[in-house]
């Protein structure tokens, strides 16, 4: 732990260094973190003005839908995660081996980075979110406990990202390719998360399947619990969940980081 | 008391293959077939406390993939390693804070940024002190002679300014044990050279434990007094240079430059014509016919110049894979 209280500030300022050279990318990335929450809000709002009941899609009016695909932007900002990506390309090029030689996981120098693309894009993101704000006028209903709780939600949420994304990730140790894997991680995140559709709105099946996946504690729990679209006990117990799901992904990243470890073969480097 | 000891060590990779095309493609769907490739077989030595020693041997023979053991980036399939006491493969933070690899072919800097802000991320991730991890880089900036480069994007180095930048991240923890493997690949010959002195240099004042795997006969020869030969996956030689051509390679090869031109002489009686260009002749004559055919030559024919040198060591090593080669086959055969 000492080294990774040392080495953590270092690496973030490197890290901010890093996407400062590249801003035009990072502001693209940025950009397009808004662009499919906007389009789905886009969509449910003509799918709610179509509707049989005008203005409504189950028990949400389209001002809450608006405001709960608004939460999906910023909380798909701050759960962002990609190491599911690049721990194949790290694993299978045997760029991972400069990292493995250092005296500290390879993981604080990937949270590093994660926590510096959020800060770094919110300068581009804050003024957008404000002006979709301003153009789709939201409902929210978040009460001060609500607000409370999002303060311990929104962390656990970005933590149960990166780590679960993590664990995906060090698949990469045992398969020669991760590239369909990860986009399977990537789209069951976006249907099971509730980016695609709010989950009360599948079909049931389909929601017995997300009962049963970290995804929802990552995206549409918090999305619901600052749109104020929970009642107060399902907001609490959704903070439960939130602690569960992640102390099982340090478990399964320990396990599945140890054992991938061994198997390493550091091709090519 | 070895500072490195290895016994027994083995790897084994499992390696997927199949025949060419479509046929094999799609049998290969139902049924993969793997090969097991012993990368590493039943290698054991030890390395004293200072040493420098140079590993060497051709493309796939074993050399990197132990060097990775021993930094503790791969598991072995068996055998034991300690290196300044622990076993490389846990992974130890206290162990991987006393040691360091540098891959030639590999970059441990952040590729767009200055590698004054890769020292930065080095020394937090060391938890070096601030005073002495200054002094340390110092240091090893004027021995590299990097100054003028530091505050470059390591993109827009050139090699053996990226070379130098990552000897000085590798050295910045002053490490103990230091494994190289390949350090003056594809750089220039004056480059080579200073990297081989600063090598030189850092066990000296150290007293660094080296292992160094190189193509390059230079640089073992500059800096290694004892060599270990791997083919094949297993040790076919451990012990002073010196003695590899003494004990493998019992030939002297002597060059003679003629005045003008002879007709006639034959060469050939007295040793291997390795090469006749115009008036310079090449031999290569038993060791201990050397004084004799010297005297002879001079005798006989109008020498302008001749020198009399041992046989290069690569011609010496190119022999010991060979004699290990024939006599695989020939065991292989019985």
């Amino acid at each position: 732990m000492k080294h990774v209280l040392s080495a953590l500030p270092a690496f973030l300022r490197v890290a901010i260094a890093n996407m400062i050279q590249y801003r035009a990318e990072i502001a693209l990335w940025a950009a397009w973190g808004v662009v499919s929450p906007a389009v789905m809000m886009a969509l449910w709002n003509a799918a709610a003005h179509a509707s049989s009941d005008p203005g409504r899609i189950g028990h949400r009016s389209a001002g809450e839908i608006s405001a709960y695909f608004f939460m999906t932007m910023i909380v798909g900002h701050i759960t962002a995660a990609w190491d599911v990506y690049e721990m194949g390309w790290l694993v299978r090029s045997g760029r991972l081996s400069a990292s493995l030689l250092r005296p500290i996981l390879p993981v604080w120098a990937s949270l590093a980075d994660n926590i510096a693309y959020k800060l770094v894009t919110l300068v581009i993101l804050v003024p957008i979110w404000a002006l979709i704000a301003w153009a789709v006028r939201p409902t929210f209903h978040t009460s001060a406990h609500d607000a409370c709780l999002a303060l311990a939600a929104l962390p656990l949420a970005s933590g149960l990202s990166f780590v679960w994304g993590y664990v995906v990730g060090t698949l990469a140790f045992f398969v020669t390719k991760m590239d369909a894997a990860s986009e399977l991680f990537f789209g069951a995140s976006m249907f099971f998360g509730g980016r695609i559709a709010p989950i009360d709105l599948l079909p049931a099946p389909l929601q017995w399947v997300a009962q049963a996946t970290p995804f929802q504690w990552i995206f549409a729990y918090p999305c619901e619990l600052l749109a104020g679209q929970l009642d107060p006990s399902r907001a609490t117990r959704g903070l439960v969940w939130q602690v569960a799901w992640l102390i099982a992904g340090i478990v399964a990243f320990r396990v599945m980081w140890s054992r991938g470890v061994r198997r390493y073969s550091a091709v090519g480097a | 008391m070895s500072q490195i000891v290895v016994r027994e060590l083995s790897k084994t990779f499992r390696v997927p293959e199949r025949a060419g095309g479509l046929r094999a493609a799609l049998r290969s769907l139902i049924r993969r077939t793997y090969r097991e490739v012993r990368a590493v077989d039943r290698v054991s030595f030890s390395v004293a406390p200072g040493e420098i020693v140079g590993f060497l041997g051709p493309n796939g023979a074993g050399k990197t993939t132990t060097l990775k053991m021993l930094a503790g980036l791969l598991h072995p399939t068996s055998g034991e390693v300690s290196v300044l006491g622990y076993t490389p493969w846990r992974r130890q933070a206290d162990y991987l804070q006393r040691i360091s690899m540098l891959m030639g072919q590999r970059t441990q800097l952040a590729w767009d940024l200055p590698a004054i802000d890769s020292f930065e991320v080095h020394a937090a991730v060391y938890r070096l002190r601030q005073d002495a991890c200054r002094n340390t880089l110092d240091e090893l900036v004027a021995l590299l002679d990097i100054g003028d480069v530091l505050r470059k994007p390591v993109r827009q180095l050139s090699l053996g300014e990226r070379m130098k930048c990552e000897l000085c991240a590798a050295l910045l923890h002053r490490p103990a044990v230091l494994f190289l493997d390949e350090p003056t690949i594809g750089v220039d010959i004056t480059m080579q050279a200073r990297i081989r002195q600063f090598i030189a240099e850092y066990n000296a004042r150290f007293g660094a434990t080296i292992i160094l795997t190189s193509h390059y006969m230079a640089d073992v020869t500059a800096l290694c007094r004892r060599i270990i030969l791997i083919d094949h996956g297993k040790i076919v030689f451990d012990g002073p240079l010196a003695s590899l051509s003494a004990r493998l390679a019992p030939f002297k090869v002597i060059v003679i430059d003629l005045t003008r031109d002879v007709d006639g002489f034959d060469f050939a009686a007295l040793g291997d014509v390795l090469a006749r260009e115009g008036r310079k002749v090449t031999l290569r004559v038993p060791k201990d016919a050397a004084a004799s055919v010297t005297g002879r030559l001079l005798a006989d024919l109008p020498v302008l110049d001749l020198t009399i040198e041992d046989p290069p060591i690569e011609d010496v090593i190119e022999r010991v894979y060979a004699s290990t080669r024939s006599a695989a086959t020939a065991e292989s055969a019985t």
